[in-house]
């Protein structure tokens, strides 16, 4: 009942964050309220007991993520940028009905999956040694080639990152570096 | 066997000539077939002996077997086919040898054709004379007619000559399908073509039926020898070499028609209604080509018109029941017709073969001596004068016909009396008088070479003294020979009258001859287009005919056919572009139109949804998971459910 | 204690999910953009780790920390390309760079 509560809590949390972040017109409000949203949902994996996965988003996306969006929308002269407006409002209107749309059938989609599921059996482990050793266990047993392969994935992204925002000589008349 | 050799030598030369003239060269080709008709000649003898003693049949062969009848062809050897045989191998002989001085101007210019031709004709003509079934005499029949085409139409150069051939086949052809049924006729009553035989069965043959069939072969002697009705292109084949006139059209093709007559003549006299018409047929054209042949000036066609009376002469004669007179008369006939034509002949080589109008003559006594004598002798035989060959021949016939009927013998006079005059005036004309060639032609004329005087001495020879043959001949037909006293007098007398008017107008000029001309005007325009029969076939026989044909072309052929033709493809050619239009422009093209124009805008249209908005990617990346996971659920509901 | 409903996790990410794609076909700076696909991924993992709980299993987990990862990963690109961006046409909303149209 009181986890029950707390979810709500936190996921009450998490849905008007995200509507601040959809809504909002400056940028920083917007990272804010991003901000909000990630720590929010981290409290929703502690309520579900994925404390690894809570504690990771926390340290990934609130810190490293959220930090970095600062550091774009800060470091980077966007004055220099032509001003517009910071909403369509047409496709806006128009794909709400679809989104609702995407609901219904999402919906359908997880009734028909709750039904279908299997039980689980790690219920007892979690129980007894905690859910990140458990989640270890599998990740570097089971799952270790894929574990491989995201970090090759991370390595090949952050040289893809460098070489992208990499700063050509004449780009900036005023450089800060 | 000799009797074998006297058909076959003409064909074996024809092949030669035909096929080798040109390496033996026109004189060789000349030579050689002279040289034939005198061995034909020479063979012809002892056959003719023996076949007098006893008739003889030599089988040749046999060709097809239609039902329970074979057909053959095989040689019948009588007194009267043998004799006939070599008095006709005797005359082409000499005709031949005369022929090689008178187409001496054609040399060079491959004559051994004509002398080819020739051999042809006599081939045929014995095959007439000498086959012993229907069928054998038909071929001759058909042969001698195509070598009379080939014959006068040599000189196919000329239009005229062309003409005349033309006209020559076709009335020939007449005569010939009447010919044809004739015989078909004799095969239905008779059941066989052998003469022998057809001569075992008439007497058990009902007598119309064989009336009606000697009538139709009748109809093809009346084609063959130029007898009223089918007697224009007579005249008209003069065209043609002169040889060619006294050998075909004077002594032995156009007697081919009274040849078959007297050979059929047991059947004929069992149709006495044919004798008379025969004997009408033969009366008239005697009467009629006499006529003719005063009012004319072409030194030949007046010889021709003489031939065509003289083979009424002939035909009258059978009609009225001398066989053997008739007969005779066509052997004695055949030497002195030859005879006339071959000095005409020669008086046309004298002069280069450019003028025939007896009239262009005059004189030439003096300069011909042997053509001259030639044709005194000829015509002297013609008009009957004792003792020349004709007289004995004529006064046998006219005896005949007075014995017959009295009006017959009064006609056969009469005509006597015409022809002694017509040919004597042609004589007279030509060869006394005065010169009027004298400075209108080149130079004067010169007698001609032996090779032409030969024959004509011969013939001149034989046209006197084969009359004098006329018992033995008789005996042999198994006849009597009777002289008639009154009528050989009458006769002789009449054609006395005759040389003596021509004489008197022509050569002492006591009638006027233009005075003469203008009072009997209408007489001679008469007698000169032979009673308008040429003009009345030419206009409207043959131009009717055209007319005919011309309009059923135009008819038939243009309007029905041509124009059902036109119409067709008009009218598909309109189908078909309808069909075209509605379809492929209508219907494919405006498709592929449209589709096309389709596409064009439509691919404008939803270029439109590329805006390169990243926003509204999402958006339709949004749409189109919502449609998958739609039609997913739906799949998967239908599935459960 | 009552256990959470699994419907109730689910309901959250959908939430979220639809608020984040919303942001994405709504917003026009690109920046925003970006931050917008972050709270759609954000809710996935919310559904991973929610049927994970129902169902007592980690692979559910596992899938959400490989989806952390390639997020920030994503993110790190992504910044740079805009960066890249606006460093050739100092744009920063998206119907600037609209090249692709047509």
């Amino acid at each position: 009942m009181v986890r029950f509560l707390i979810f709500l809590l936190f996921s009450a949390w998490a849905i008007i964050s995200a509507i601040g972040v959809v809504t909002f017109t400056n940028p920083i409000y917007v990272i804010l309220w991003l901000l909000s949203s990630l720590i929010a949902v981290a409290g929703i994996f502690f309520v579900a007991g994925a404390e690894l996965v809570g504690a990771l988003q926390l340290l990934i996306y609130a810190v490293a993520i959220a930090v970095f969006y600062v550091f774009v929308l800060t470091a980077v002269p966007w004055e220099k940028a032509v001003k517009k407006e910071s909403h369509y409002r047409t496709e806006g209107v128009i794909s709400l009905p679809l989104i609702l749309l995407l609901y219904l059938e999402m919906a359908v989609v997880f009734l028909l999956g709750v039904v279908a599921s299997p039980e689980g059996k790690f219920r007892e482990a979690i129980a007894r040694i905690g859910n990140a050793e458990v989640v270890g266990s599998v990740l570097f047993t089971k799952y270790f080639f894929a574990f491989e392969v995201v970090s090759l994935v991370l390595l090949i992204g952050m040289i893809g990152a460098v070489l992208i925002g990499r700063k050509e000589s004449q780009t900036y008349e005023d450089d800060t570096g | 066997m000799e009797g074998l050799f006297v058909i076959l030598i003409p064909l074996v030369v024809f092949a030669v000539v035909g096929l080798l003239g040109r390496r033996i060269g026109d004189l060789g080709s000349g030579i050689l077939t002279t040289l034939g008709g005198f061995l034909s000649f020479l063979f012809s003898i002892p056959t003719t002996i023996r076949a007098i003693e006893e008739p003889f049949q030599i089988k040749l062969y046999e060709f097809i077997t239609v039902g329970d009848y074979t057909l053959k062809v095989g040689l019948y050897f009588d007194e009267l086919s043998s004799i006939t045989a070599s008095v006709v191998t005797l005359v082409a002989s000499l005709i031949f040898l005369y022929s090689i001085g008178y187409m001496e101007h054609y040399f060079g210019r491959w004559a051994y054709k004509f002398y080819a031709y020739l051999n042809l004709f006599l081939f045929s003509m014995l095959l007439i004379v000498l086959s012993d079934n229907l069928l054998g005499i038909f071929f001759g029949w058909e042969g001698v007619g195509l070598a009379s085409y080939l014959l006068i139409g040599y000189y196919h150069e000329q239009k005229k000559a062309t003409d005349s051939a033309l006209e020559a086949f076709v009335m020939n052809r007449v005569g010939d399908w009447f010919f044809l049924f004739g015989i078909i006729s004799v095969f239905l009553i008779f059941g066989t073509l052998d003469i022998v035989e057809i001569f075992g069965k008439v007497g058990e043959v009902e007598s119309h039926l064989i009336g009606l069939s000697t009538l139709l072969l009748f109809g093809g002697a009346v084609g063959k020898s130029g007898q009223v009705p089918l007697h224009t292109w007579l005249p008209n084949a003069m065209a043609g070499p002169t040889p060619v006139s006294a050998l075909l059209h004077a002594a032995t093709m156009v007697a081919a028609g009274v040849y078959m007559v007297a050979r059929l003549y047991p059947v004929f006299e069992a149709a006495p209604e044919t004798l008379k018409v025969v004997a009408l047929v033969g009366g008239i054209t005697a009467l009629f080509a006499a006529l003719a042949a005063t009012s004319h000036t072409d030194i030949k066609k007046i010889i021709a018109f003489s031939t065509m009376s003289q083979l009424g002469y002939m035909y009258l004669g059978l009609g009225l029941g001398d066989r053997e007179g008739a007969m005779f008369h066509l052997t004695t006939h055949a030497f002195f017709k030859a005879l006339l034509f071959l000095s005409a002949g020669s008086v046309i080589v004298a002069f280069h073969h450019k003028v025939y109008d007896i009239y262009r003559f005059g004189g030439l006594k003096g300069y011909m001596p042997v053509s001259h004598a030639s044709f005194v002798v000829g015509a002297l035989a013609l008009a009957g004068i004792f003792p020349f060959s004709g007289f004995w021949s004529k006064d046998r016939l006219i005896g005949s016909y007075f014995e017959v009927s009295f009006v017959w013998g009064v006609i056969g006079v009469l005509v006597g009396f015409i022809t002694a005059y017509y040919i004597f005036r042609e004589g007279f004309v030509v060869f006394w008088g005065k010169e009027r060639w004298r400075g209108v032609a080149g130079e004067e004329p010169r007698e001609v070479g032996g090779v032409m005087s030969v024959p004509m001495v011969v013939l001149g020879v034989m046209s006197v003294l084969v009359g004098f043959l006329e018992g033995w001949y008789m005996g042999v037909m198994g006849v009597r020979k009777e002289l008639h006293i009154e009528v050989a007098v009458i006769s002789v007398l009449a054609g006395l009258m005759g040389i003596g008017v021509a004489y008197l107008v022509y050569v002492r000029g006591v009638v006027d001859v233009g005075k003469a001309y203008e009072s009997l005007r209408g007489l001679h325009t008469t007698f000169r287009e032979q009673f308008f029969t040429e003009k009345l076939y030419h206009k409207v026989l043959a131009w009717g005919y055209l007319r005919s044909s011309r309009f059923a072309y135009n008819l038939g052929d243009r309007t029905v056919i041509d124009g059902t033709i036109n119409l067709t493809y008009r009218s598909l050619l309109k189908v078909f572009k309808l069909v075209w239009k509605a379809f492929d422009i209508k219907s494919i093209d405006i498709l592929i139109h449209t589709l096309a124009i389709g596409m064009f805008r439509g691919g404008r249209v939803l270029r439109n949804l590329q805006t390169g908005l990243l926003n509204n990617y999402v958006m339709f990346l949004l749409m189109g998971v919502v449609l998958i996971l739609g039609i997913m659920l739906y799949a998967l509901d239908r599935v459960k459910g | 204690m009552k256990t959470i409903p699994v419907e109730a996790y689910f309901a959250v990410s959908m939430i979220l999910f639809g608020l984040g794609i919303l942001g994405l076909i709504a917003r026009r700076n690109l920046i925003t953009v970006l931050m917008s696909l972050e709270l759609a991924l954000n809710a996935v993992n919310v559904a991973f780790v929610g049927a994970d709980a129902h169902m007592g299993l980690v692979e559910g987990q596992i899938f959400a920390l490989f989806i952390i990862a390639l997020a920030a990963v994503e993110a790190a690109v992504g910044l740079g390309i805009i960066i890249a961006i606006f460093r050739y046409r100092y744009v920063e909303s998206t119907d600037e760079i609209t090249d692709m149209r047509g």
